[in-house]
């Protein structure tokens, strides 16, 4: 007869390789776009093309500090039992913030005269962040259902929930961080 | 579900938890075969309406035609041929052969084959059908919109499929309808992953397991890499079509700024290459357990099929650039990629062979699932080596968009993939149903197959190496196609053919499945020793009684040091030695 033990690290194990295999397709799908862009990145003649000239430097930098401190309290949720609920709060708190920080991104791209119908790699600049924005939602819908666990019914939270959710979230993190290296800084 | 809490659950009793909302892995499987047959019925009557319009351009279609097409009085417009030609390879490939091969044989073998009770997240399972549920719909209520479904090709290359190519909603219900289907193939290869990985019965290691599992999981790995490649490429075009973005317009077609139609190929053949492997390696799969099990001798080099099957798989991600050779690419590049493509017949020369080699001095019973399986020998021998003229530049740059082609990747995606699944079916039924069916019918289903199957596509590519282009509504307007007509037309009474034919086996299975007075299946009916036959036919809900341990291969067949009076071992028997 398998102890409670047992059964539980095996469930950690098989959440493991479910998840992994759910991460590297969504990594595909954005490794795609990003082939995309260096395809187009490569064969431009002037880089950065004259379209996204004015690009913003600030707002997504904020954006990444922000994403970066609502990993650090995921990370810190996973590891405090007793200010578990605080750092859900900060986290999610964290995540809303980001997604403000992407619509006044969008709107200030709009002021500057990049727009999607000036060409690919404007379109690229905007529908990435879009994309990667719908997943932050998906993840933020994710907390919320962590969230149930962690403020009322505790007694139901589990280590392959808390890693599940934290994977994908932090997953978001380092896409956004790509996503910022290669359109705004590099 | 841990694999040592594997509980027995209750039966499920209710119409609706039974047959719609289930969690079972074998009445999902068996959705997703209905499915798959209801589509390959809507995608077959499509196939017809062009072999029509490219026998008789101008004539209208019998019967129906002034039904479908009470404007033109029966005949096939040329817009509507552009759609019939776009839907049939959409519906073929993403609704009738996945659900089917992948699907309906994925779902329903995983478990019973590695000795597990389910699959290791029913709801998800539960959910990927119905994602592809509503994947369906929205492609058939694309059909129903004034300007049409989809018309761009399968492929959907901008700009044919952007506004300007494929004005009104059409398209983009068919970007979205593969979305879904996306997530749904996504959703399916997570589940089986991770149940082939976590579920397999104690002493099933992975040389142990029978080569179906191999080629359905080696399936869903390609699936779960290689869908969200499709899946970017989708997003992106629908932005293009709904937002006004301009990653695929470029000259004339855009308004301002300027995109890239070449960059949408890139994409849709990094996935599309591997998505020819996706659609056959379960059915090489299937074909291998089957070859073995009716020569009544173990799989001729087992592991090395196994090996092969995993090469081709690897190889199979790395050979996209041989489908765009005519876009300019440098020599540098078209010369990797026909070096790289011509490698992949190095692994599938290894697994032909073990073919051969398991039927050679076998004592063959030539069983339906067998006779379709040799018939998948057949036809994928010629599939594949037609495929070599192809990945050669300089012949491909000649035989590019023709017939040729046409005729070469039906004879691998779907002549192979279609007679495998017909192996597949008659060979699972028993234990799906718990009948037989009619053994009689089967083989004259074959048989009448086989026979104008093998008229169509070699009359394709017989066309296509005279010049024949595909997609062209009437391709007789050019003097040096006409000679062609007597063949278009033979191609087409063929088609005709093997499309009555089917009739036989729709009346087979369905009136086995509801039939009265059918013979009742045995447990093991057809005396094989994989862990699905050692249970009751139907199976029962789950699935074993007790989690089997398993002792030996799934092809101990043909053993001389059995004493029994049969010739096969169950995988649960330790192996009988001298």
């Amino acid at each position: 007869m398998a102890t409670k033990a047992q059964i539980q690290e095996e469930k950690v194990f098989q959440n493991s390789v479910a998840m992994t295999v759910t991460l590297i397709a969504f990594g595909m799908m954005f490794a795609t776009l990003f082939l995309g862009y260096f395809l187009v990145r490569a064969n431009a003649a002037v880089w950065p093309p004259v379209e996204i000239q004015n690009m913003p430097k600030l707002l997504p930098f904020l954006s990444t500090l922000v994403m970066g401190l609502s990993s650090l309290t995921y990370f810190k949720m996973e590891k405090s039992e007793s200010q578990r609920s605080l750092y859900w709060s900060l986290t999610f708190a964290l995540g809303i913030v980001f997604l403000v920080l992407q619509w006044i991104l969008w709107a200030a791209l709009k002021e500057k005269g990049i727009l999607v119908s000036n060409g690919n790699v404007p379109s690229m600049v905007i529908a990435f962040t879009w994309i990667h924005a719908a997943h932050i939602l998906l993840g933020l819908i994710a907390l919320l259902w962590l969230g149930k666990f962690v403020l009322k019914k505790k007694e139901e939270l589990t280590v392959i929930k808390l890693m599940n959710v934290g994977k994908f979230w932090h997953f978001l993190g380092v896409i956004w961080l790509l996503i910022y290296l290669m359109m705004f800084v590099l | 579900m841990a694999f040592l809490e594997q509980h027995i659950h209750d039966e499920p009793k209710t119409f609706v938890s039974k047959y719609l909302i289930s969690y079972d892995h074998k009445v999902i499987g068996k959705q997703f075969l209905f499915y798959g047959i209801f589509f390959l019925l809507v995608g077959g009557l499509m196939a017809l309406l062009i072999r029509w319009t490219l026998a008789y351009p101008g004539v209208p279609f019998p019967v129906i035609g002034n039904l479908l097409f009470p404007h033109t009085g029966g005949v096939v417009p040329p817009d509507t041929y552009a759609m019939l030609f776009t839907m049939h390879g959409t519906i073929m490939i993403f609704f009738a052969i996945t659900p089917i091969l992948i699907g309906a044989f994925g779902n329903f073998c995983i478990p019973l084959m590695i000795g597990a009770r389910d699959m290791i997240f029913p709801t998800l399972n539960m959910l990927s059908f119905w994602f592809s549920m509503a994947s369906g719909a929205l492609l058939l209520i694309s059909l129903c919109l004034p300007l049409g479904a989809a018309a761009g090709g399968w492929t959907s290359y901008p700009t044919l499929s952007t506004t300007l190519g494929s004005p009104g909603a059409g398209q983009t219900l068919w970007l979205l309808s593969l979305f879904l289907f996306g997530a749904s193939s996504t959703m399916g290869a997570v589940n089986y992953i991770t149940t082939v990985i976590t579920l397999r019965a104690p002493g099933m290691d992975y040389f142990k397991m029978p080569l179906t599992i191999w080629g359905i999981w080696l399936t869903s790995i390609l699936n779960a890499i290689f869908v969200p490649v499709l899946g970017a490429g989708l997003i992106l075009l629908t932005f293009d079509r709904v937002f006004g973005t301009t990653f695929f317009l470029a000259g004339a077609a855009a308004t301002s700024g300027k995109g890239d139609p070449v960059l949408f190929q890139h994409v849709f053949w990094i996935f599309g290459h591997p998505e020819v492997y996706i659609l056959i390696l379960p059915a090489w799969g299937i074909v291998s357990d089957l070859l073995s099990f009716f020569s009544r001798k173990p799989a001729f080099g087992y592991k090395m099929t196994a090996l092969s099957l995993t090469a081709i798989t690897i190889l199979s991600t790395v050979v996209y650039g041989h489908h765009m050779y005519t876009t300019q690419m440098s020599p540098l590049l078209t010369q990797s990629f026909m070096t790289l493509t011509m490698l992949i017949s190095m692994p599938s020369a290894v697994f032909f062979a073990n073919w051969l080699g398991t039927l050679w001095k076998g004592s063959i019973r030539f069983t339906s699932p067998m006779l379709f399986s040799l018939g998948v020998v057949f036809v994928f021998g010629l599939g594949g080596l037609t495929g070599l003229y192809l990945a050669s530049t300089s012949i491909d740059l000649y035989l590019h968009d023709t017939y040729f082609v046409v005729g070469h990747f039906h004879y691998t995606m779907a002549a192979s993939v279609l007679l495998g699944g017909f192996a597949g079916t008659y060979f699972w039924f028993p234990k799906m149903f718990g009948r037989m069916m009619d053994e009689k019918l089967a083989k004259i289903h074959f048989w009448a197959t086989m026979i104008p199957l093998n008229g169509i596509f070699t009359g394709m590519m017989m066309m296509g190496w005279a010049g024949m282009h595909r997609r062209l509504y009437n391709p007789f307007i050019y003097e040096f196609t006409q000679n062609l007509i007597p063949l278009n037309k033979f191609v087409t009474y063929c088609a005709i053919t093997m499309g009555l034919v089917q009739f036989i086996f729709l009346y087979n299975f369905f009136k086995t499945i509801f039939g009265k007075n059918i013979p009742q299946a045995s447990s093991n009916p057809w005396e094989v020793g994989t862990l699905e036959w050692t249970i009751p036919s139907p199976a029962p809900h789950y699935n074993f009684k007790e989690i089997p341990h398993v002792k030996c291969g799934p092809h101990e067949l043909g053993n001389p040091n059995l004493t029994d009076g049969k010739d096969f071992q169950y995988q649960t028997e330790e192996l009988v030695k001298a």
